[in-house]
């Protein structure tokens, strides 16, 4: 089965109809799609800042970590599931879309970015995680990360207001 | 409402509003910059409230936490307000007129007010008796956060 005719089989199923054709299925799950987003992106960006020696300074990286993660995977998984309900509504639409496409490599990318810190540069975490300014690699890891959710969330409204007009 | 409405009709008229309102381009560009401040805004509010509220790094001065994201907030708030004008230019006269739309600059206005006039102390202040840090935490992501949810349904319902 070819991607596109999965695409079109999604868009046939129950689910897919109920999100296209529901008054009111859309556009809740667009507002939990957003809620889940802000939680997600909104706690993520802190602990990237705290990377780059930006923000909690005198808190160890660790701790911060500990802290904000169980919030952002948590919206993370609100905003991954409502954003695949959505998708499946106009699943054709959507693989044609430039936009969906740069918002799912920027997503990809920011999760290959959180694998590289933790299998690579958070093993010797316990030489910098109380520095203010943790070393080079961890500030780079949290400026790909700001970046990379930025063009998750400009592409994600550019795709809405291509797919959906609004 | 009805004093400003040819107020809201000359800007609805003027030469931004009109080429915002005809670019679905830029409008799709307005509209990411207003969520980037919102995601700046809301996040902060939501990391700052959860130390108030004792939920995260309980054991870290309360303005040592909230520091910078109390700057995301003001930062995010800019963000959003310029972009959410410019959004509102090219249907001003019929926003004004919308319930939910009415809603979300009642729930802006609080949310602002409250921050401005007594969050941010409360956050700056640091240590201060238990119930207070509890409450402010509390207020703030409610009314953040219903700000958010009035959007998305002055949006979606429009």
């Amino acid at each position: 089965m070819s991607l596109m005719s999965l695409c079109t089989w999604v868009e046939g199923t129950p689910i897919g109809l109920f999100v296209r054709e529901s008054l009111w299925g859309f556009p809740t799950l667009v507002a939990i799609h957003i809620l889940g987003l802000a939680v997600s992106a909104g706690t993520v960006v802190w602990f990237d800042l705290r990377l780059l020696g930006v923000s909690m300074r005198r808190s160890p990286v660790s701790a911060v970590y500990r802290q904000l993660m169980p919030w952002a995977f948590g919206g993370f998984f609100v905003m991954f599931v409502t954003g695949s309900l959505l998708v499946s509504g106009a699943a054709t639409a959507a693989y044609g879309n430039l936009y969906f496409r740069i918002k799912g490599s920027a997503l990809l990318l920011a999760g290959a970015n959180a694998l590289v810190y933790h299998a690579v540069t958070e093993r010797r975490i316990a030489q910098w995680d109380g520095a203010e300014r943790p070393p080079l690699a961890a500030r780079m890891a949290g400026l790909i990360s700001v970046a990379l959710w930025a063009i998750v969330i400009v592409a994600g409204r550019m795709m809405s207001y291509t797919l959906y007009s609004h | 409402m009805t004093m400003l409405a040819p107020f809201f009709a000359r800007l609805q008229s003027s030469g931004v509003a009109t080429t915002i309102g005809q670019s679905q381009l830029l409008t799709g560009l307005l509209s990411s910059i207003h969520l980037l401040g919102l995601a700046l805004l809301v996040g902060g509010t939501l990391v700052s409230s959860l130390r108030l509220l004792g939920v995260i790094l309980p054991d870290r001065p309360v303005a040592e936490v909230t520091g910078a994201p109390g700057r995301g907030i003001v930062i995010g708030l800019v963000i959003s307000v310029v972009s959410g004008l410019l959004l509102f230019a090219p249907r001003a006269s019929t926003a004004v007129q919308n319930g939910i739309f009415q809603v979300k600059m009642l729930l802006l206005s609080a949310a602002a007010l409250f921050y401005f006039a007594f969050y941010r102390n409360v956050a700056r202040g640091g240590d201060d008796a238990r119930l207070r840090l509890r409450f402010t935490g509390a207020l703030g992501i409610v009314l953040w956060f219903g700000v958010v949810l009035a959007g998305c349904a002055f949006i979606l319902l429009e």
